[in-house]
């Protein structure tokens, strides 16, 4: 047991540290969406001349070859630093290793730099009306003309879709096939008009999220990542991505927002309350046995070359205390927290979507039961 | 960074486990539960491979490792639970190895470590474990940081506790009369919390082994109950607890060995962690036995209770919430 970093990634930390002094985000602005991403794409621009838009890719397409570890350093120090997501999240931390994993050579070259450079924004067309949790029952079905694919179908909940010059598709190309045997994996342009974006508007009344109609539109087939009929098999790379570095990120998101509550706390008397001390201990003690278990969870990759069950619990146990930290602040900063537009109030509605994005707790929860203590399954 | 134990820690744990599975099981757990004894020969054993002693210092006749690997011992001590004083005895140790004197030290620590001697360590107004079976038992103040050596068995009342494995002692009144002990008697008192976290974690890993294994074979509706998902949700939220006290114990643990000044706070990470995912796993491990589980046939209850047990020692879940936020917020 050494819980103290080595030299190499304090060597790593101090240098990114020194980067980060000299070239701080500055204020994300607040209220307009549009801002706001242009603002997180300035940002993924200067990280990307910097050389730390994506640590965790090989130095041959752009990154530093950092290690587990290195990686959850970088995500530490960004969310310290409070600096906002890079524009192009999805396409740093879901396309891009999706592609390195099964792509050709060519799409190596043509897709992954302008995914670092932030000049080609990413969104990721996996859910659809009728396929949320059940993935693999998605119906948008592409067919063959000479050397296109045809799409045609309708996917939802696509975050950042309005901004995306290319999405992550999956759809049905063999309705003949088993359920998990006809689905392909297509890089999709969304700039043709047989896509539409239409946006979605969430609790927060801010609209992340989009509708996408898709009626013919074209996919070349030197667009299709990894073979045709590989879908599922691809999209599982992309999901396992989803759950990577970016949970060091939101842990330390979840200390600072503990660290503010604190303040609050202590600002109008709260905290004298001993329930509301022990509510906030019992936070102090959820966020910090998170970052606990992630960082356990990385040891036990680079010893054991896979993973143990740290990594399906920590993004459910994050997603859970994110909620149960921002009904605290109600509690303990009155109406402040209720009044629209107020950043307590905002939280609190932003993390209703945490149980939900990324898998449900409840999907979670059955991966766990299944794959982890080996439950029969139904 | 490697937050795991190393080769050799892995190898005393595997060691501990299997030693415990044949000399420590569950039939013999309850024969000296229901006698009132503990297995003699057992803690002379034990006292030989000096797991009592695995962190006191080689000066003082012990094993000189440190409390990773008495964490990792008393994991699988509570894993077993075990019948022996190996964790009232421990916490004593390193209460004198923090907050005794020179000649306190001199005079205990070695008889401490060969399992000649055993102890036990409490704090006032307090349920002490093996406190009134103990040689020499170590009782502390948290609010005065006053702490009292008292020598000769039946030292302290005993006390019928609805845990029959183990024999309990309670400090009723202020501090008693004693020895004083002119040490570090908070760090003897957060060093307690850690090493207690460790066998809550062990009980918890045997709580949910047991109910996985049983609720993999228990049919009903013609199928195992592991299959319905109500069940499948209990089991998943256990192994929450379970790993989440068990990486804030490891982190405690290491911080009692090479970041003292982080030891407060992860001491009381740990046992908050450790106190509630003790009290609800072996909870839902009731539950998830049905019937079966609520007699006292069944072995599941042991661990209930010793969890109940060990979740109030040294302050409940709750408490040191409390405390973690005043030290946030002095
Ligand atoms: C903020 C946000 C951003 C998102 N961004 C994207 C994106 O960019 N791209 C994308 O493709 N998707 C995105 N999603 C969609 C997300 O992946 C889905 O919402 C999620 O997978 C759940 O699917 P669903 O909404 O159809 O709910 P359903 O699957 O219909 O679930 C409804 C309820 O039933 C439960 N349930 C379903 N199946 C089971 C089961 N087998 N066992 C137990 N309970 C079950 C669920 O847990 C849930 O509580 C986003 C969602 C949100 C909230």
């Amino acid at each position: 047991m050494d819980l103290t970093f080595s030299d190499q990634e304090i060597e790593f930390r101090d240098e990114l540290r020194g980067w980060l002094d000299a070239n701080r985000p500055g204020e994300e602005p607040r209220g307009d969406q549009d801002a706001a991403f242009e603002f997180r794409k300035q940002w993924q621009r200067s990280l990307f001349e910097g050389g730390w838009a994506a640590v965790h890719w090989p130095q041959e397409y752009g990154g530093r070859d950092a290690s587990l570890m290195q990686s959850a350093i970088f995500f530490e120090e960004m969310g310290k630093a409070d600096a906002p997501l890079p524009a192009n999240a999805l396409g740093l931390i879901l396309a891009g290793p999706t592609i390195m994993a099964w792509g050709t050579e060519e799409q190596k070259e043509r897709f992954l730099l302008p995914i670092l450079s932030a000049e080609e924004i990413w969104c990721q067309g996996f859910s659809e009306p009728e396929a949320g949790s059940d993935l693999a029952a998605v119906k948008t079905k592409a067919v063959r003309d000479g050397d296109d694919w045809v799409v045609t179908g309708q996917k939802v909940w696509t975050s950042a879709a309005q901004y995306s010059k290319w999405c992550m598709l999956v759809v049905r190309t063999d309705p003949d096939a088993a359920k998990h045997k006809g689905l392909s994996y297509f890089l999709m342009d969304m700039e043709q008009d047989a896509v539409q974006v239409r946006p979605l508007v969430q609790i927060t009344g801010e609209a992340e999220f989009n509708e996408l109609f898709i009626e013919e539109a074209r996919v070349p087939k030197e667009n299709v990542l990894g073979g045709e009929g590989d879908g599922w098999n691809v999209a599982l790379t992309t999901l396992m991505n989803e759950r990577s570095g970016l949970g060091f990120f939101l842990q330390t998101r979840l200390r600072l927002l503990l660290d503010r509550l604190v303040e609050d706390a202590k600002a109008n008397g709260r905290i004298e309350d001993p329930v509301v001390a022990e509510a906030l201990g019992e936070m102090h003690v959820r966020t910090e046995t998170l970052r606990f278990l992630a960082y356990r969870g990385l040891s036990i990759i680079e010893q054991h070359g896979q993973p143990g069950p740290e990594g399906s619990l920590t993004k459910w146990l994050w997603s859970e205390t994110n909620q149960m930290l921002t009904q605290l602040a109600v509690s303990v900063c009155g109406p402040a927290a209720l009044t629209e537009g107020e950043a307590w109030a905002h939280d609190l509605l932003r993390s209703r979507g945490n149980t939900i994005e990324g898998g449900t707790t409840e999907i979670l929860k059955n991966i766990v039961a299944e794959r982890v203590l080996g439950l029969p399954r139904k | 960074m490697r937050f795991d134990f190393t080769e050799d820690q892995h190898e005393i744990k595997r060691t501990a486990k299997d030693l415990l599975a044949s000399r420590s099981t569950l039939e013999k757990v309850r024969e000296a539960a229901e006698a009132g004894e503990y297995d003699a020969a057992l803690w002379k054993e034990l006292g030989e491979l000096g797991w009592p002693g695995v962190a006191i210092d080689e000066a003082h006749g012990g094993g000189g490792l440190g409390y990773v690997e008495l964490a990792g011992l008393l994991e699988e001590s509570g894993y077993a639970l075990l019948n022996g004083p190996f964790l009232a005895t421990a916490l004593c140790a390193a209460a004198i190895s923090e907050a005794g004197s020179d000649g306190q030290k001199d005079e205990w620590l070695g008889r401490l470590a060969s399992g000649e001697a055993t102890g036990a360590f409490g704090l006032v107004g307090q349920v002490v474990p093996d406190g009134a079976s103990a040689d020499v038992v170590v009782v502390a103040d948290r609010e005065s940081g006053e702490a009292r050596l008292l020598t000769g068995q039946g030292s302290l009342e005993g006390l019928d506790s609805i845990d029959p494995t183990r024999r309990y002692g309670i400090v009723e009144g202020g501090l008693p009369d004693g020895e004083p002990m002119p040490g570090d008697v908070a760090a003897a008192i957060d060093l307690g919390c850690v090493l207690t976290s460790a066998e809550l974690v062990g009980v918890c890993g045997r709580a949910l082994d047991m109910t996985v294994e049983y609720v993999k074979d228990r049919k009903q509706f013609g199928r195992p109950v592991g299959s319905f998902q109500a069940v499948q949700h209990r089991c998943a939220q256990m192994l929450l607890s379970t790993e989440g006290a068990r990486a804030s114990t490891y982190f405690a643990a290491w911080a009692a060995d090479a970041d003292r000044d982080r030891l407060p706070e992860a001491a009381s990470l740990a046992k908050s962690a450790a106190s509630k995912a003790g009290i609800e796993v072996t909870a839902s491990a009731i539950q998830a036995h049905g019937g079966i589980g609520f007699t006292w046939e069944a072995d599941v209850h042991w661990f209930y209770k010793r969890a109940q047990l060990d979740a109030a020692f040294l302050g409940s879940s709750a408490e040191h919430n409390r405390r973690l936020t005043a030290l946030v917020s002095p």
